[in-house]
């Protein structure tokens, strides 16, 4: 395992139902620092599960993967440590309806980073002027937009100062003129050097932001390289027939 | 039309006198059931008691329903998933004693479990009110339990993933995230519980504890008069439960507030 990889997956596979539906069926992956990595497919080609898995929200059935060297499939692991180095952005946002803004940012670091509550809330609304939201910082999430929530969800994430920044379908759940401005966010922190893993179809942003592009299909790594690669000379078939459909 | 009219006014004065006659006997009933010998006492102290053994029984309920609620929903959503031996093990024994004890619970009769308790399993204890706060409050702890379990299961899973990936774990995310709004999603269902609760506490009287009811009974058993003592005691209930739910109206708003 060399230490320059932030993230190493090794035969990781899941299964459901006793083996009947095999999501994962070996997965190999080894991701650097700062790296930005897409991953696209078909739906229901394990690309959600993957990405899930990495931070143990999917329990996997085989495999190993090492975060930072530390194997967190690992039962001796403590997987509430290891997930803290692990922002996640979800296709739904997942904001606390019960908190402010805020709340929905501090939480996290007052309870588990013992942060002192001014300093952990100067910090957060420090971030949403970095997202343009520090005026809704008292709001509650269903007084948002779905733009502005998502907005919200990243930088409730970065107030963790993740190692690492997971983003499933980040784009999925909201309207079309709401995407640019989450992909806005998006591209700012890798250009910052964040190591992120995205699960999307903005291929658009794949193409302007990744550093490597992964397609998986059935569970497995089809084909990977960088997006001028994979998107103008594809070598399987497969991922011919997917680009041309979505392109 | 003399004759009529003077038959109609003696007719009329002889209501009177009937009805003054009837409010009389209501006022001197009163005064039997409640002024002589300061008998409004007994009235005052039952409620008193009804709401103590209510409280206390209440948050014995709730404190053992959330518990009970937390290893159920657990199990269910964590066991399979779980890799300490250790844990599991005693996860697996935490649910089979909390689906006894709803079994039990709820398949037996209240009265019956008050008596059991108070004549078997705290026999040697002469603390009547224990007795039935413990009776109530594990009774209801059961029924309690299957609201609360209700409430977590019908908070979306992704905000338990959303708070198990910034790293709370499964009892902070619990406390902090998904307990508060479950709570919210089922307080009218929790009012209704205490609301039956309150009422419940009127079969305290069997193990000897003056409750509202078994005063009200003290009462009639001295003036040997049924109407002024049941008609206040349940008076009293109602205007009991009409403020209870007045209150859990108030709250409910108050909690709705972040609410569009």
């Amino acid at each position: 395992m060399s230490a320059n990889y932030i993230i190493s997956v090794r035969g990781l596979k899941k299964h459901y139902n006793r083996g009947k539906i095999k999501a994962l069926n070996g997965v190999d992956l080894d991701v650097k620092k700062g790296e930005v990595i897409v991953i696209i497919g078909p739906s229901g080609c394990g690309k959600s599960t993957l990405l899930r898995s990495l931070n143990l929200l999917e329990q996997p059935t085989e495999g190993q993967i090492f975060l930072e060297n530390v194997d967190i499939t690992d039962r001796n692991t403590n997987i509430n440590l290891h997930r803290r180095k692990v922002g996640m952005v979800f296709q739904h946002f997942n904001l606390f309806p019960n908190m402010t803004i805020l709340k929905n940012m501090t939480l996290a670091p007052i309870q588990l980073k013992k942060v002192k509550k001014a300093e952990a809330e100067k910090k957060a609304l420090e971030l949403l002027r970095v997202v343009g939201l520090e005026d809704r910082a008292n709001a509650y999430p269903s007084q948002l937009s779905g733009g502005q929530k998502q907005r919200v969800a990243i930088v409730r994430a970065l107030c963790m100062e993740p190692d690492v920044m997971l983003f499933d379908e980040p784009t999925s759940a909201l309207d079309p003129e709401m995407v640019g401005e989450v992909l806005d966010v998006m591209k700012k922190l890798a250009r910052e050097g964040m190591t992120m893993l995205v699960v999307t179809h903005e291929m658009g942003f794949a193409r302007e932001v990744a550093d490597r592009v992964i397609f998986m299909d059935e569970g497995t790594i089809l084909e990977e390289g960088t997006p001028a690669d994979i998107f103008s000379q594809p070598q399987h078939e497969r991922t011919k027939a997917f680009l041309n459909k979505v392109l | 039309m003399a004759e009529w009219f003077a038959g109609y006014c003696s007719w009329l004065c002889d209501c009177y006198a009937s009805f003054n006659g009837w409010l009389y006997g209501l006022q001197k009933e009163f005064t039997t059931a409640f002024i002589v010998d300061d008998r409004w006492k007994y009235i005052l102290k039952g409620v008193q008691n009804t709401l103590i053994l209510t409280f206390y029984a209440l948050i014995l309920g709730v404190v053992l329903g959330v518990i009970v609620a937390a290893i159920r929903t657990s199990y269910d959503k964590q066991y399979r998933e779980m890799k300490n031996p250790i844990a599991k093990f005693f996860l697996w024994i935490g649910n089979a004693i909390s689906k006894i004890y709803l079994t039990v619970i709820r398949g037996t009769p209240v009265m019956v479990q008050i008596l059991i308790i108070f004549f078997i399993i705290m026999a040697s204890s002469r603390d009547k009110m224990l007795c039935a706060v413990i009776a109530f409050g594990i009774n209801s702890g059961a029924y309690v339990a299957e609201i609360v379990r209700a409430g977590i299961m019908s908070i979306d899973a992704g905000q338990n993933e959303a708070g198990r990936s910034l790293g709370l774990n499964y009892m902070q995310t619990m406390w902090f995230i998904i307990l508060p709004q479950a709570f919210k999603n089922i307080l009218p269902s929790l009012a209704n519980e205490f609301i039956v609760l309150l009422k419940e506490t009127s079969i305290a009287g069997y193990v000897g504890v003056t409750d509202l009811t078994r005063a009200g009974n003290q009462i009639r058993s001295v003036t040997y008069q049924d109407f002024m003592p049941l008609l206040a005691v349940a008076l009293i209930y109602l205007v009991l439960v009409m403020f209870f739910t007045w209150l859990v109206g108030l709250l409910e708003r108050r909690l709705r507030k972040n609410e569009r």
